[in-house]
């Protein structure tokens, strides 16, 4: 009798553990990502319920976007002058100088400020969401809301993602100018560019086309750091340890998706 | 009128409730007590639909709680006030604003109106000068007067109330009580009291229900209770009075 009560894995072999831990993760995962769908698709289908949400929208913008603007601005200017710095470096003399005002737009526009903004974000916007909507689910005010007859989706979760997709692209347009500065700073202070070719080349290369790329990036992150950040929280259970937790998952989770949708959409749109 | 019929329900294997039976008649405050874990938050909530049973079903004026859609749940959400054990204040709001907030469901309210059910509710709960307050400046005492406050602000026809002494010293929690006898005289709602704590039960309650091993072990007036011949119930108040 005693070996019935032994941990499952305990008579499988190291194929068998394996398999066994493998396929209980996928099942988690799926499980996970029909939870989430479903979360969304409600969030969707009561979106017109703009009643309920249309008092914590603004709030939300605010603290999602105004909120974001110092640590992107200062995110995205470093990231410009070392792309100059980068560039100039690894261009040889016969090479024109034009072409590292070229390499900044193309580099920051395209990939390297929406990205790196976003995996900054998620740190921050999606952490704080998990975090707020964590405990107020452990602290019974999610239930609240609902015997008050609130939709608690609507009241919680539309606002936060619906500020995320707006704001996100408004703070990737900061953070494209502060980049371009940067770049322009780091070319000329630093590697001894002159502004005349940086700006040529940056003219140049400028396409309204690849703005346009980083703004729909943006837009996508936004939707998906917030709606993950408002899944993490909505669903958790237990006391304060388990909103550590969700808010780690979170982070995580982002970080992972943001990076894997970056290759899904440039692979759709580039390729 | 709430009906309640046969309730079953498990969590994760581990039975609560196995078929629980109660009548909660209009006007009158039916207390339902029982040790903690045997059920009594589970079926308040289940009440007005926050958790669904395994089986049986509640009424709620003729109205079948347990399958009436998302939609016919909220507006029926409309006619309850619930206070939570932990009052379940909003903390990023002011307490104002926590009223506010269940009074703003209601279609056709000016910020006007709205303001002065704030202050009529802080009233009926004797508080005063605490609508800019934000909820972690307050004692426990005023928390619970604060969620009872935005529980009766809408002038729900039934309220509830989790544990309303729990955690309290004995003087608030005396205070608390005779507020919720007080409120029911003053607003005469339909009052259901979830409590462990036969002092306060007393106090605030018409009838009583006890629960006990997932089932309804007596419901009734404070005189039947204390003339069952039921050694279970006997039991219990004697373990509750003696704490």
């Amino acid at each position: 009798m005693k070996s019935l009560s032994m941990p499952r894995d305990s008579n499988l072999t190291g194929g068998g553990i394996f398999f066994g831990f493998l396929g209980r993760h996928t099942i988690r995962f799926f499980e996970h990502v029909g939870t989430y769908a479903g979360l969304v698709w409600w969030m969707l289908r009561n979106i017109r319920n703009a009643r309920t949400y249309s008092r914590t929208f603004f709030p939300q913008m605010v603290q999602i976007g105004n909120d974001s603007i110092p640590i992107v601005m200062f995110v995205s200017m470093f990231v410009g002058m070392v792309t100059a710095v980068q560039s100039a470096y690894q261009l040889n003399v016969w090479i024109p100088r034009s072409v590292v005002g070229g390499l900044v737009i193309k580099s920051v526009s395209l990939e390297l400020v929406p990205l790196l903004s976003a995996l900054v974000l998620a740190g921050k916007v999606g952490a704080t969401i998990t975090a707020e909507i964590g405990s107020m689910r452990v602290t019974e005010q999610i239930e609240a809301l609902e015997a008050m007859g609130y939709d608690s989706v609507s009241y919680l979760v539309t606002p936060r993602v619906l500020a995320g997709t707006l704001m996100f692209p408004i703070l990737i347009i900061f953070g494209d100018l502060l980049a371009v500065l940067g770049g322009l700073f780091g070319a000329v202070i630093v590697a001894h560019v002159p502004s005349g070719p940086f700006i040529a080349g940056l003219k140049g290369s400028f396409s309204t086309l690849d703005i346009v790329f980083g703004l729909a990036k943006a837009v996508t992150f936004g939707f998906a750091i917030t709606s993950i950040g408002c899944y993490e929280g909505y669903y958790v259970k237990g006391g304060a340890a388990d909103v550590g937790r969700a808010t780690m998952a979170t982070v995580i989770d982002t970080c992972l998706t943001v990076v894997v949708l970056d290759f899904v959409l440039a692979s759709v749109f580039l390729s | 009128m709430i009906v309640i019929r046969n309730i079953r329900k498990s969590f994760e294997g581990h039975t609560v409730l196995r078929g629980v039976s109660l009548d909660v008649r209009d006007g009158e405050t039916l207390v339902i007590l029982g040790e903690s874990g045997c059920g009594k938050t589970v079926l308040l909530k289940m009440i007005i639909g926050l958790l669904k049973p395994d089986n049986g079903s509640i009424t709620v004026d003729g109205s079948d709680v347990v399958s009436m859609s998302y939609k016919d749940l909220q507006k029926l959400r409309f006619d309850f006030g619930l206070l939570f054990q932990s009052a379940a204040l909003f903390d990023s709001l002011t307490v104002g604003e926590n009223i506010a907030l269940a009074l703003r469901r209601t279609k056709g309210l000016s910020e006007q109106e709205i303001g002065e059910h704030v202050r009529n509710a802080l009233d009926l709960v004797r508080l005063e000068r605490v609508e800019q307050e934000m909820p972690s400046q307050l004692s426990g005492g005023m928390r619970k007067r604060v969620g009872l406050a935005r529980a009766i602000a809408p002038n729900p026809r039934y309220l509830l109330y989790d544990e309303p002494t729990t955690g309290l010293d004995m003087t608030t929690a005396d205070e608390i009580s005779l507020l919720i006898k007080d409120l029911r005289a003053k607003l005469g709602v339909t009052s259901i009291v979830v409590t462990h704590d036969l002092h306060s039960a007393f106090v605030v309650g018409d009838r009583f229900a006890i629960l006990g091993g997932g089932v309804t072990l007596f419901a009734g007036t404070r005189h039947e209770i204390e003339q069952s011949p039921d050694e279970r119930v006997q039991k219990y108040l004697a373990s509750s009075l003696s704490t």
